[in-house]
């Protein structure tokens, strides 16, 4: 044969991608001063955040981290005399705020996960035109406040409600009250309405970080697996759910910390025995007015919560995810 | 394994991808899907992996009927497009997916020697977005070819490579294929590529199946301007269609007296046509025709590859000069162009139909062929070919 007539075409070279993005800055006939400007033009943009951060977050930080070692009572003032007890005493009265709070907010967290998962799957994955609609119903509850809806969650769980008309007839009520998270044939103000009212909550806090990791994950790797003769359940297990690992991730952070230190479920669909650590530490800054030990609290909480989340992230490696 | 497509088609809603089509890949080939994006070269190849389940019809591998096993179940892998490397496995754990799947415990040895294959032995222990575009598409080729498959299906494997890289991996695979000796199916656009690597080649356009054969033959002998302008170049003249061919036997007084076309007709039959604008004669293999349906007195396009052309300088008049040898079909016409490709100058000679595109091979040039000169065309009729002229001369033409 002889030679092929059409001249082979090019390959595609690879156009210099345009120097990284030094973005120019205000166009200015500022002469001289001109090169110094644009460098200092992002630390300009930066600096409604940092002053942001610095009045509402760092200070107030210091100022209660002062707090957490004062001693004293509302009427002699309070004095900063490094009085670490208030650390020690906190965790002994409170350990078992802190214990249930976590408790409390890890079960919401799997369940958050067990029916966000699928949830987030299906409207990623299969929901095609409805996909907007869904996402939408899904931040819709965000139309209205918090403590509406956690209000309404006591109508729809309370005794005479429709809820326990149908667990109770079901002999559901029977099963979690054996396992202690119901008691006297009630919801209301049990571990389970609390558990309950969390897991509603903070649920599209898990959707929509799964959904995204699951929305721009190559189907093509699906197909690439099935080709490679995974069943439909080791896709899944081998590919879709390591792939989904940073919106996994991002949505039991996003769901755990929240939880954790939440006290309106609490207090609006428990009883004086679910009380969460936020109960406790509100109750010590406005009813009981010790402020040392309620900032003493606050910081354990948040000292507790960065070593939990630090551990996790550790075992969940994802730092090689893309 | 033999692969026998049998009236499959796919549609997706109202667009239907595949018209119904018949295929048969022999045993051991490699086999090109041609065609241009859109075709449904690649919604073949996906039925036949199983990724796409056909509308109608079925799949045959050897006598199994495969058209409704889920894809985990089939004996056939593939390579695909963008790799479709798993980000979160290492290379060495990509190409053992197939193998581990399918419960095989100790893999480290058939790793190792499929990592040999492709010729990455030390990068067993990287992860695909550490590396390269040519390194990545050899992952994926021994991902799917450790678990020897009875067929292995590509599709355009080689579209995200440079050319360099994509013509060392074109030997590459024919290399391999020739060493493993299983079935592949390759789908492409790339007509040289095609024609480079396949034993056969299906030339889809439009949902179907234009052409079929081995690529010498769909170059040589094209039977619609599709195929004629989608591999390669043609020259497509319009032409009155003269005599049929079996009636006149003895008019071929020089037919084998040149020095044999390998495909000359061996008893001569020939279809005589004239040039519609100046009456030009030319002549062909009877079995080069494909304008079958054509009466007498239709019209016809004659084809003719540029390189197959030779140009005489000539006088205004048109004089055939006597180096121009008896028997060949001529043309006369005016260089309006030259330019110099290396291997060989590509000339656009004006005639008084159409402009024609010739190219000479860089020897011995006759350095009076600038533009402005007069020239003869001239060529064997075995190497023109006809075709019906009721299609779009310019079929194919765009269609990278």
């Amino acid at each position: 044969m002889t030679a092929v007539a059409t001249p082979p075409p090019a390959g595609p070279a690879p156009g210099a991608a345009p120097g990284t993005g030094q973005e120019p800055g205000t166009a200015d006939s500022a002469g001289g001063g001109r090169r110094s400007r644009r460098g200092l033009t992002p630390y300009w943009l930066l600096l409604p955040a940092g002053l942001w951060l610095a009045v509402f977050f760092v200070a107030p930080l210091f100022y209660q981290a002062s707090t957490s070692v004062q001693s004293g009572s509302l009427e002699e003032g309070f004095r900063v005399t490094w009085q670490f007890s208030n650390y020690t005493d906190a965790l002994g009265t409170y350990g078992e705020h802190f214990l249930r709070s976590f408790g409390y907010a890890a079960v919401a967290t799997a369940l958050c996960l067990l029916i966000g998962y699928p949830l987030a799957y299906m409207i990623a994955v299969r929901a095609g035109r409805w996909r907007n609609l869904l996402l939408v119903l899904v931040i819709a509850p965000f139309f209205t406040s918090f403590l509406i809806r956690t209000l309404a969650w006591k109508t729809i769980l309370s005794d005479g409600g429709p809820v326990v008309a149908v667990l109770s007839s079901l002999h559901i009520l029977d099963v979690t009250g054996w396992l202690g998270l119901t008691g006297d044939d009630r919801v209301l103000a049990t571990p389970l309405a609390v558990v309950c009212g969390l897991t509603y909550n903070f649920l599209p806090f898990m959707i929509l970080p799964l959904y995204s990791s699951l929305e721009r994950m190559d189907t093509s790797l699906l197909e690439a697996a099935r080709d490679l003769y995974a069943t439909p359940s080791t896709t899944f297990r081998k590919v879709t759910f390591p792939l989904s690992l940073p919106g996994v991730v991002a949505g039991t952070l996003l769901t755990f910390i929240p939880a954790s230190g939440d006290y309106i479920n609490a207090q609006l669909l428990g009883s004086p025995n679910e009380q969460m650590v936020g109960n406790a530490i509100q109750k010590q800054f406005l009813n009981v007015l010790d402020y040392p030990t309620a900032a003493a609290m606050s910081f354990i909480l948040m000292a507790l919560i960065l070593i939990m989340v630090s551990g996790y992230l550790r075992k969940a490696g994802t730092e090689e995810l893309v | 394994m033999t692969i026998t497509l049998s009236g499959i088609s796919k549609t997706f809603g109202d667009v239907t991808a595949v018209q119904p089509l018949d295929l048969t890949v022999p045993e051991g080939t490699f086999f090109a899907l041609l065609g241009a994006s859109g075709c449904g070269k690649t919604t073949t190849l996906r039925m036949i992996a199983g990724l796409e389940e056909p509308t109608s019809g079925s799949i045959l591998l050897g006598d199994e009927d495969i058209t409704r096993l889920p894809p985990h179940k089939r004996p056939v892998n593939t390579v695909f497009q963008n790799y479709a490397l798993f980000p979160h496995l290492d290379v060495a754990e990509n190409i053992a997916f197939g193998l581990r799947r399918r419960g095989v415990k100790s893999v480290r040895k058939q790793v190792a020697e499929m990592l040999d294959l492709v010729q990455l032995g030390d990068m067993a222990r990287r992860r695909p977005r550490q590396l390269s575009g040519g390194q990545q598409q050899r992952v994926a080729l021994a991902r799917a070819l450790i678990n020897r498959p009875q067929v292995l299906l590509l599709d355009e494997p080689l579209g995200a490579l440079d050319l360099k890289l994509r013509r060392q991996m074109q030997l590459e695979l024919k290399r391999i294929q020739t060493e493993v000796g299983i079935t592949f199916v390759h789908v492409t656009h790339d007509q040289e590529e095609a024609m480079t690597m396949a034993d056969g080649v299906a030339v889809m356009h439009g949902g179907r199946v234009v052409q079929l054969g081995p690529p010498a033959e769909l170059y040589e002998n094209p039977r619609s301007t599709f195929v004629a302008n989608f591999l390669g170049t043609s020259n497509l003249i319009e032409a009155e269609l003269l005599s049929g061919a079996p009636a006149s036997g003895g008019a071929a007084p020089e037919a084998g007296a040149g020095n044999g076309a390998p495909d000359e007709a061996g008893d001569g039959a020939e279809v005589r046509v004239k040039v519609v604008e100046t009456g030009d004669p030319l002549r062909l293999p009877a079995a080069r025709c494909s304008a079958e349906s054509v009466p007498p007195g239709g019209r016809v396009l004659v084809g003719v590859r540029p390189e197959k052309i030779s140009l005489a300088r000539t006088d205004e008049a048109g004089t055939v000069p006597p180096e121009v040898p008896d028997g060949r079909n001529r043309l006369t016409g005016r260089i309006r162009d030259a330019s110099y490709l290396g291997v060989s100058w590509q000339y656009l000679v004006e005639t008084p139909t159409c402009e024609l595109t010739v190219y000479e091979q860089n020897v011995e040039r006759d350095s009076r062929l600038a533009p402005g000169a007069h020239v003869v065309l001239h060529w064997r009729p075995a190497h023109t070919f006809a075709l019906d002229a009721d299609q779009d001369a310019h079929a194919g033409e765009e269609a990278l």
